[in-house]
């Protein structure tokens, strides 16, 4: 278990590790020349940052307050109404229309737009407990108990926003910072800017989480390069076939089979090397040097044996299924023991249009426990503090029923004025409680109950309110990447996740 | 080592340049000429572009704002100061501010500062009184005469060009590569194969002179130079066999893909290549060919998600549109003018909408429906082979039909079977028999009544602004030409004008980027300002030139830069000479080869390359369930179901590309997902590509098969050596190399001697039977030795 200082330490030592290398490329001639480099430092990260046209801009800028992130992303649209975002005049209100002056010329989409019902007011069917945190207390529904007890660890808020009303879009916005494909996802970035701290495993992974109701799809570019070089791309870490694409050798391949392979393909290479001076031939004979240690890396990762009944107890029996989310939270959490820094789980079916109850209770099924249990695990083994999980999806679901409304069944629509997200450890404030939103749950509203309607400029930042890029440049900060400098050129333009938006949220930030 | 800074030497002749092309088109206040110190267009204007444009450039919203990207409102009077005062240069204010401690430009908050060198610079340009002149991508290229080109008229121009900038760098071209490596470079930049073992043998013993240039034309004549070519463009233009967003659902297009294929091998101008994509359907009576192509009208993503508006996507499909052309022909990113004035570029966000206004009045509805079909579509041939048997069906009718009319009008009798010609009748059935398997695909079509375009504030659908817009062009490139038609057509006719600064530029450099590896110009999908100047300027310019002068010849085009002494050299890097990234030329191309020749190089050497051309998308092994982790339930493309036949065999540009998840073996190495314009790939080395090299089921299917094909074709293990490395390098091994495979093979051959079981496991990869008169020790050790060799850099790179 690693104490206080031994994080402290450790977190330093990787600054000056990519300091180092920060200022090494600062010096250099870039482009290929770069990749030169790689051959000297061993280094698989020079290399990647030997295609990057502005290496100047490669983090981090500033000691981080964490040294890795785990998101959580909840796609389709979890129902804000029905686990976090508590509103009980709402009660009295069932089947009454939405006013005109709380919607206030809000887009909604064709499913809703044109229904029999119009837009009958929805509350919630799920009883909510208060519970204490270090701040205002945080209300939670009875679909959620288990992180319920996790809430002095967590950040919540209640007023992220975003523009995209439907699902490809926001997803791509909130995973790209552009509603429309072509762009480096977060974790491209991150793994732009970070690097890796391990020679082993990728440096980004993406687990698919099982569900139910598996609607709405995903896409590569979710976790893509978009214009960037590709090896900073999301590796997938399967739960069918291998693990890692074609991880495994071919049957009636050995490893010995596999190193003597290796050791003549070493020395072809090494020839075409003294033949040819070019210094990529020596990066190459790495990764594949590399490959063969992921080979017996990744089967270690995967392998949970040596996990204690006590995490099994923690995470339930599903951790014991692969490709479940529970089984996804405990690789998360083993991957993050192992030096990844940059992990993502997809866990689709969140977009409850008609069935709202049945599906939400199935996927809060899927999650709550372990979401709570990676928070405790995390904890436990003194990884929270530099560890930021970060929970959410693309959008929230309005307050109006979509379909038939009754006591025990109704839909909800994508909603993206408000929505609530969790982030925990990292270097964000734990238990508190931020924004509020209106008695409707459908607008952001000041500490006065005023609706704001916040923008997401550069120059103008609403305070209690979060828009997507608010989110991801505070995830870049808390990993020491300002997100206004870390930027790549292409077309002839310096991008950035954020575009020319993005507040960090230092009123969250411990 | 030598070091020297490599701007400098092109200095000398870029000024030398500048002052013969653009003198005839300055004015005079703004020309700067050749003896300012500094040169205006290479190290100035980068630099305000870069550090003041952000503030004082094109978009700068604010009259009374200073900008720095106009000559007279830099010089404008602004109250008893000027930023640049002409008249007395030194008392410029924009030298003060610079300078300044107290109220310094940029701002000290500013995120880009100015060096020290290039306050030096910009002070420098000012003292020399401040002048402009125009970008150089937006000034008409002309051809400038290639330098010493009198004494030496019999060496390729490109190589003149080249040599000036060597000997300025004290060197010179590096010695030619042997035949055999040229032979493996020239086949693989044009067809994207190695060359057949006889074309080598034939090029090899070929005395006569000018045999290499046979050799290039050979390679340009064979049919894999389209399967090759046409991939380049298919990554500019998005091509997809889904619609790429929410359900990403099949779609009807892959004889668009084809009819690229045969437009390259035909060698279609490229004029009239762009033309018929842009507007085939507006061309007077168009063929069936030209409706095919303006599948290219008809690439965007689209989706028909059920929140989804209308308005919302007719925005949408043509804000991609608008901005692929910009990237695939204009050399541009467009994209920042879709919400405002670009930043550094002259485009405004009006001349954005009227370009957009050209796509906006397309037949098809802005949603999908998901559907394979929607909008307007043709139906056409399902292959390639089935195009040109129904073409010259077609086309023997229509003679027939001729002949028959001229008979009839002679009064002679009707007996067209008199020769042994097929009777009408015959070639009738032929013709519907074909014309019975038609496939559909989509294309473009132009509504009776345009649609009316608006200005859109912030890029957002449903905030038009203002009056409906005329469809116009960039007008900083040139205008549009006094004739042509406001639609599509007239689009295709400014982008094709004798005067269009960018268009040939962008598209040799693209060629050149495709033969040598890395373009003239280093950012390909950015000629703007912020774009980095070519290498050789007047070098670009000459062969855009020449690109029009030639009668818009792809092929005449890629045979000049192959031919040349340029792409001849070795490509060994060169020790003393300090140019990382090859920009003197002084070394021949060296790159890790595509995604899809890599594939290719192993189908084709093992003898399992299947040669068909063109037809639906073609489904190899992938693994499974990566579909259906992430498809929509609803999507019909959830499910990935192989190809169990010889199809799986065909070339990589068949494979079929869904555009949110393409085929892993394509992704890893470097290919885009085409949901966007792709005009240069990155090349990355991971260890993802090694387990994939290693470990995927084609791969060692690829290596047992070619395995088997050295143990029945050649008598001794040496030998099967020397054929392996002959059939994939194109030469013998060295000994060094000779000893390492022998000692695998022998370490391989004990191993699998010990455990026939695993020889057997492993020769059972892949559908391909196993020849059982083989042994299966033989097999197996000699499928690693195979496995491993196709691995290494001597078949996966260019050199």
């Amino acid at each position: 278990m690693q104490n206080r200082n031994d994080h402290n330490r450790n977190v330093q030592l990787e600054y000056h590790n990519m300091l180092t290398r920060r200022q090494l490329f600062g010096r250099t001639a870039l482009g290929v020349g770069t990749a030169a480099l790689a051959g000297l430092l061993h280094d698989d990260m020079v290399l990647a940052e030997a295609h990057s046209p502005n290496s100047l801009s490669l983090g981090p800028h500033y000691p981080p307050k964490a040294n890795r992130v785990i998101y959580l992303f909840m796609s389709g649209g979890p129902s804000q109404h029905d686990m976090w975002d508590y509103k009980p005049k709402l009660q009295e209100m069932s089947g009454q229309q939405l006013p005109d002056h709380v919607r206030d010329g809000q887009r909604i989409t064709g499913m809703t737009a044109n229904q029999k019902n119009g837009l009958p007011l929805a509350p919630s069917k799920y009883k909510f407990t208060k519970y204490e945190n270090h701040d205002r207390g945080v209300w939670v529904s009875s679909l959620l108990p288990n992180t319920a007890r996790v809430v002095k660890e967590l950040c919540v808020v209640h007023t992220t926003f975003t523009e995209a009303i439907n699902h490809d879009p926001a997803i791509t916005y909130i995973q790209t910072g552009s509603q429309v494909p072509g762009r480096p996802s977060l974790g491209a970035w991150l793994s732009y800017g970070l690097g890796s701290a391990n020679e082993n495993l990728p440096r980004y992974v993406v687990m698919h989480a099982r569900s139910n109701f598996a609607e709405q799809s995903l896409f590569n570019r979710l976790w893509g390069t978009g214009f960037m070089p590709s090896d900073h791309q999301g590796v997938l870490l399967r739960s069918e076939g291998d693990p890692v694409l074609y991880l495994n050798s071919p049957p009636g391949v050995t490893r010995g089979d596999r190193r003597a392979q290796l050791d003549a393909l070493a020395a072809l290479n090494h020839l075409q090397h003294d033949q040819f001076n070019d210094p990529e031939v020596l990066a190459r004979i790495r990764q594949h040097e590399m490959a063969y240690r992921m080979q017996a890396s990744v089967p270690e990762l995967m392998d949970l044996s040596t996990e204690s009944e006590q995490t099994f107890a923690l995470y339930g029996d599903d951790a014991r299924v692969p490709g479940t989310f529970a089984a996804c939270c405990l690789n998360a959490r083993r991957l993050a023991e192992r030096g990844v820094r940059n992990i993502q789980i997809f866990h689709r079916g969140w977009d409850a249009h008609n069935n709202l109850p049945a599906e939400h209770e199935s996927q809060c099924k899927d999650i709550d426990q372990a979401c709570a249990a990676l928070i405790t695990d995390l904890k436990q083994r003194g990884m929270l503090e530099d560890t930021l999980v970060v929970w959410g999806g693309e959008f929230g679901r309005t307050v109006y029923c979509q379909g038939n409304l009754t006591a025990a069944n109704y839909g909800r629509d994508h909603h993206p004025r408000c929505f609530t997200i969790w982030m925990a450890g990292g270097g964000v404030k734990a238990g508190i409680t931020y924004g509020q939103t209106d008695d409707y749950g459908y607008n952001i509203v000041d500490a006065h109950g005023e609706t704001l309607r916040p923008q997401p400029t550069k120059d103008v930042w609403t305070p209690g309110t979060m828009h997507i890029h608010d989110l991801n440049a505070t995830i870049l900060h808390l990993l020491g990447i300002d997100h206004k400098r870390l930027t790549y050129r292409y077309q002839g333009r310096d991008f950035r996740l954020t575009d020319v938006h993005g507040h960090v949220m230092h009123d969250l930030i411990a | 080592m030598k070091k020297y800074p490599i701007a400098n030497i092109m200095h000398h002749t870029l000024r030398l340049w500048f002052a013969l092309s653009l003198a005839a088109l300055l004015n005079g206040p703004l020309l700067a000429d050749d003896s300012d110190s500094v040169h205006f267009a290479r190290e100035v204007l980068p630099i305000l572009s870069n550090k003041c444009f952000v503030c004082h450039g094109p978009d700068t919203q604010d009259a009374d704002q200073l900008r720095l990207d106009s000559y007279e409102n830099a010089t404008t009077d602004r109250g008893g100061y000027r930023a640049i005062d002409p008249s007395t240069p030194s008392s410029s204010a924009i030298l003060e501010r610079i300078f300044s401690s107290d109220s310094p430009m940029p701002p000290a908050d500013a995120e880009r500062q100015l060096t020290d060198a290039e306050r030096a610079k910009l002070k420098q340009w000012v003292l020399d009184g401040g002048k402009y002149i125009r970008h150089w991508a937006f000034v008409t290229p002309t051809r400038t005469t290639p330098p010493r080109y009198r004494q030496s008229t019999h060496e390729n121009p490109i190589d003149l060009f080249i040599r000036d900038g060597l000997r300025n760098a004290g060197t010179d071209f590096a010695a030619e590569a042997d035949a055999r490596t040229l032979a493996r470079r020239v086949a693989l930049t044009v067809t994207g194969l190695p060359p057949e073992p006889a074309e080598l043998q034939q090029f090899l013993t070929d005395r006569q002179p000018n045999a290499y240039e046979r050799y290039v034309d050979r390679m340009l004549s064979k049919p894999q130079f389209g399967e090759h070519q046409a991939r380049y463009w298919l990554d500019a233009v998005r091509y997809g066999d889904t619609h790429g967003l929410h359900l990403d659902n099949r779609r009807g297009i892959y004889p668009y893909r084809d009819w690229v294929i045969r437009a390259m091998n035909d060698n279609l101008p490229v004029d009239q290549f762009i033309t018929w994509q842009l507007a085939g359907d507006l061309l007077p009576s168009p063929t069936l060919d030209q409706l095919v192509a303006t599948g290219f009208v008809r690439m965007n993503p689209s989706t028909s998600e059920g929140g989804a508006l209308p308005e919302e996507f007719q925005a949408k499909n043509n804000f991609d549109r608008t901005e692929n052309l910009g990237s695939a022909l204009l050399g541009m990113t467009l994209t920042c003018a879709r919400c405002h004035t670009h930043k550094y570029d002259p485009i405004s966000q009006t001349e954005y909408y009227q370009l957009l206004a050209f796509f906006n009045s397309t037949a098809e509805p802005s949603m999908d429906g998901n559907k394979y079909e929607y909008g307007p579509t043709a139906k056409v041939p399902r292959d390639i082979g089935t195009w040109q048997q129904w073409q010259q069906l077609v086309g023997q009718r229509d003679a027939a039909s001729l002949a028959d009319g001229r008979r009839s009008a002679a009064g002679a009798p009707n007996n067209g079977n008199a020769h042994g010609e097929q009777s009408a009748e015959q070639l009738a059935n032929r013709i519907a028999e074909i014309e019975k398997t038609f496939t559909t695909t989509l294309v473009a079509k132009e509504l009776d009544t345009p649609r009316p375009t608006h200005l859109l504030r912030r890029g957002e659908y449903n905030l038009p602004v203002g009056e409906p817009l005329q469809p116009g062009v960039l007008s900083a490139m040139s205008p549009f030409p006094p004739d042509a038609p406001r639609n599509r057509l007239g689009l295709a006719q400014w982008l094709v004008a004798d005067d269009h600064p960018v268009v040939t530029r962008v598209l040799v450099n693209r060629m050149w980027q495709q033969v040598f590896g890395a373009g003239l110009v280093r950012t390909p999908e950015d000629f703007g300002l912020q774009g980095q100047q070519p290498t050789h300027p007047e070098l670009l310019d000459w062969l855009a030139v020449e690109l029009r002068e030639s009668g818009w010849d792809r092929k005449q085009m890629l045979r000049l830069l192959l031919t040349s002494r340029t792409f001849k050299q070795r490509s060994v890097w060169r020790q003393g000479l300090d140019d990382p990234e090859n920009r003197l030329w002084a070394r021949g191309p060296r790159y890790r080869l595509d995604a899809e020749v890599i594939r290719d190089i192993g189908l084709w050497a093992s003898g399992l390359l299947d040669s068909h051309m063109g037809g639906e998308g073609v489904k190899p092994y992938q693994p499974s369930g990566m579909w259906l982790a992430m498809a929509h339930p609803a999507s019909n493309t959830k499910k990935y179901e192989r190809d169990t036949d010889g199809r799986i065999y065909r070339r990589s540009i068949y494979v079929y590309w869904k555009r949110t998840c393409p085929h892993p073996m394509m992704t890893l190495f470097d290919a885009p997902d085409r949901e966007s314009s792709c005009v240069a790939r990155s090349r990355t080395n991971t260890s993802l590509q090694s387990l994939a090299l290693f470990n995927e089921t084609m791969r060692v299917e690829m290596a047992r098969v070619m395995a088997d094909r050295l143990l029945v074709d050649v008598p001794t293990d040496s030998e099967r050596i020397g054929r392996m490395f002959e059939l994939v390098a194109g030469r013998s091994p060295s000994d060094a190399e000779r000893v390492a495979m022998e000692r695998l093979l022998a370490v391989q051959r004990e191993r699998y001697g010990q455990h026939i079981d695993d020889a057997e496991a492993l020769l059972s990869v892949g559908d391909a039977k196993r020849n059982e008169r083989l042994d299966v020790v033989d097999q197996a050790a000699w499928s690693q030795v195979v496995a491993t060799f196709l691995a290494s850099d001597i078949a996966l790179l260019m050199y």
